[in-house]
């Protein structure tokens, strides 16, 4: 959930839809196209996640079992990569906070949330930045998936985790939604970015590297 | 090589100016003071680079409002 929390994409994107969005209409204009994003967000992940939940959850119902399977040991593997391509891929070298996305794809994001009109504008923007971080929350939603089912073994309820690994990527969202409608500007938010960038490197590279070491751990049988 | 396109340049200026709340009067004011006395710093060159045009933007933006100078000169860093 930290992970989820960490990932910069869509709060970049959000930051400049809203930006954009003051620019051009009323703050309770801006306000409500700028909550669409949100929604849009909210339902891909959710989408995303509870796929993954449904075909794990078939999975172990038809005795696949994690500890067993070569499987986990791939996920392991993935979330080890992903520890370093963290550290070393997810911002590109530099000034500022550019994301490991291509410059084509940034500048048609950054495009897309300055010309942003309607609402299922904002709405395809919020599904399309959530999508973009695709590789970086896959292999925690399948973790996550799996964890969960598990979880149901000791009887253990089991819709509160899944409920909470859904709205988890909102936070960061409702928290630059919030800053907005403080006074905050985008200048603000630019700064706090730059100046936590080696942190947020560094939390997501040792999560991912953490979760990895557990799964080793406690999930597979040497 | 682009053209330069001041209008262009202008209207996001206005943009940004509008989101940081700056009142429209004084935005459009100082964006127009700024873009005089950037064409005054860049008039000897015959060829200017985006880079150029956007550090003597933000050079005489600066003077008139600090987080509308940063955001004009991070715009492209964010993502």
């Amino acid at each position: 959930m930290l992970i989820l929390i960490f990932l910069q994409l869509s709060p970049g994107i959000f930051a400049l839809t809203y930006h954009y969005a003051l620019g051009k209409y009323s703050k309770n204009q801006a306000s409500f196209l700028t909550l669409f994003f949100i929604i849009g967000v909210e339902i891909i992940s959710a989408c995303i996640f509870l796929s993954t939940y449904f075909l794990v959850s078939t999975l172990f119902f038809v005795g696949f079992r994690p500890e067993t399977s070569v499987l986990t040991w791939i996920l392991a593997g993935i979330l080890i990569a992903l520890g370093f391509l963290a550290f070393f891929h997810y911002f590109r070298p530099g000034a500022g906070t550019k994301l490991f996305i291509s410059q084509k794809y940034s500048k048609g994001f950054k495009y897309s949330a300055k010309t942003i009109k309607t609402k299922s504008d904002a709405f395809v923007l919020g599904v399309m930045s959530s999508v973009s971080e695709f590789i970086y929350t896959f292999p925690l939603y399948v973790l996550a998936s799996a964890e969960i089912v598990h979880l149901s073994l000791y009887g253990i309820s089991i819709n509160l985790f899944a409920i909470l690994f859904v709205l988890t990527p909102l936070l960061p969202l409702f928290i630059i939604r919030y800053k907005y409608q403080a006074g905050y500007n985008l200048a603000d938010i630019i700064k706090t970015r730059t100046k936590n960038k080696p942190f947020t490197r560094f939390i997501l590279s040792f999560n991912y590297l953490i979760i990895a070491i557990l799964i080793l751990c406690f999930r597979t049988i040497l | 090589m682009k053209e330069y396109d001041e209008n262009e340049i202008k209207k996001d200026l206005k943009i940004d100016a509008h989101a940081l709340g700056i009142p429209e009067g004084a935005a459009e004011t100082f964006i127009n003071r700024t873009l005089k006395d950037a064409k005054k710093h860049l008039k000897n060159k015959s060829i200017i680079t985006e880079k150029d045009l956007e550090r003597a933007i933000c050079k005489e933006l600066k003077k008139y409002h600090a987080d509308l100078a940063y955001v004009y000169q991070n715009r492209d860093t964010i993502i």
